[in-house]
């Protein structure tokens, strides 16, 4: 890593994203280091959400930031690094799930391990010693996976945006190259879809 | 809006896939396991041919074959058919000085424990019956040789 490119980054102050890319073009490897703790969380959760599987998740993440840093250098500021990186990650995922569909015939859902619970360290919103709450949170998570996963990817996009990450419209549109009706549409769509498929489990 | 219209308690729903994320632990060593990722890329870093075999055949097998891939699959056809085809060139070729069968003008010569291949002439006559005939060297390698008589190919 160049000392110098790094030397007059202030990392305290916040410097925008923008600034960021400026000096990982030149050489700096901590600022690129910074973009990507500021985006692992949210693309995580955008590949997640699309895929409903941990490991490809992981895999994908990298992926993506080691795509993104390699096509720096072409990245003309014309949209926000912010929808940039978004557009690659969302772009390699659609990829990601025509290869496994045609890999695999069907989509599998997220792996549970042998005690029925996630294999990744995940946050447990309810306490362990309630055994049926447990279940039946485990049951619900699968549930909505599996209703994510009957969704077409771009209606899972709409929806993973929208309702999980909280973009708005606007933000949304910029980020899948399509104008803000057509996202309003898909998420009208997409919720009616998933309305069906999870009644049960909504209050009426 | 009607009550089939009111999607606020699904949002609420969706919300819970909020909580489907990996511990702070996984994202604070994230970034130490991209370098070591980044690492293992530049190692593994795919050679240009292997790149040129993704590019020409991968269409096919996702069963959407690009213009490019055939216009170059036509090319390389016609240049078969017209290497096939072609007058045979004077002058005996070159084959193996180990076992030769053919079938249908296909005629291959095989010697593995030779590195470099010496050409008998003889031992082509034996494979075409006798008779001295002209080849076309079609592919050698460091243990064998494949050839093509147009005159036994019937």
């Amino acid at each position: 890593m160049s000392a110098d490119a790094t030397k007059d980054l202030d990392l305290e102050n916040g410097p925008t994203d923008e600034e960021l890319v400026a000096e990982t073009v030149k050489g700096s490897l901590a600022s690129y280091d910074e973009l990507i703790r500021r985006f692992q969380s949210r693309l995580y959760g955008v590949i997640y959400h699309l895929t409903s599987n941990h490991e490809d998740t992981n895999d994908m993440l990298m992926e993506v930031f080691d795509k993104a840093y390699r096509s720096l250098p072409t990245f003309r500021g014309q949209s926000s690094f912010y929808t940039w990186i978004y557009r690659i990650a969302i772009n390699r995922t659609f990829n990601f799930l025509e290869k496994r569909k045609r890999r695999q015939g069907a989509m599998s859902l997220n792996e549970i391990d042998e005690d029925g619970l996630p294999k990744y360290d995940m946050p447990d919103p309810i306490q362990r010693n309630n055994p049926s709450k447990s279940s039946m949170l485990n049951e619900l998570q699968n549930k909505l996976n599996e209703s994510m996963l009957g969704l077409s990817k771009e209606h899972r996009t709409v929806v993973t945006l929208y309702d999980i990450q909280g973009l708005a419209h606007a933000e949304i549109a910029k980020i899948m190259g399509s104008t803000e009706g057509t996202v309003r549409s898909r998420l009208h769509y997409a919720h009616k879809q998933l309305q069906k498929s999870l009644g049960i489990y909504l209050r009426r | 809006m009607n009550q089939k219209e009111d999607f606020s308690e699904l949002q609420k729903l969706l919300q819970l896939k909020r909580l489907e994320t990996p511990g702070q632990e996984y994202f604070e060593r994230f970034v130490d396991a991209f370098h070591q990722y980044q690492r293992q890329e530049i190692l593994r870093e795919e050679p240009w041919y292997s790149k040129l075999m993704e590019v020409l055949f991968e269409p096919w097998v996702a069963g959407v074959p690009r213009l490019a891939t055939v216009a170059a699959s036509a090319a390389c056809l016609v240049a078969g058919i017209a290497f096939f085809l072609g007058p045979v060139a004077p002058g005996s070729a070159a084959l193996a000085d180990g076992k030769v069968a053919h079938a249908k003008g296909i005629i291959v010569a095989s010697n593995p424990t030779e590195d470099s291949l010496q050409i008998q002439p003889e031992l082509i006559e034996t494979a075409a019956g006798g008779e001295v005939t002209q080849l076309r060297p079609l592919y050698v390698n460091g243990h064998g040789a494949v050839a093509y008589d147009s005159r036994l190919a019937f």
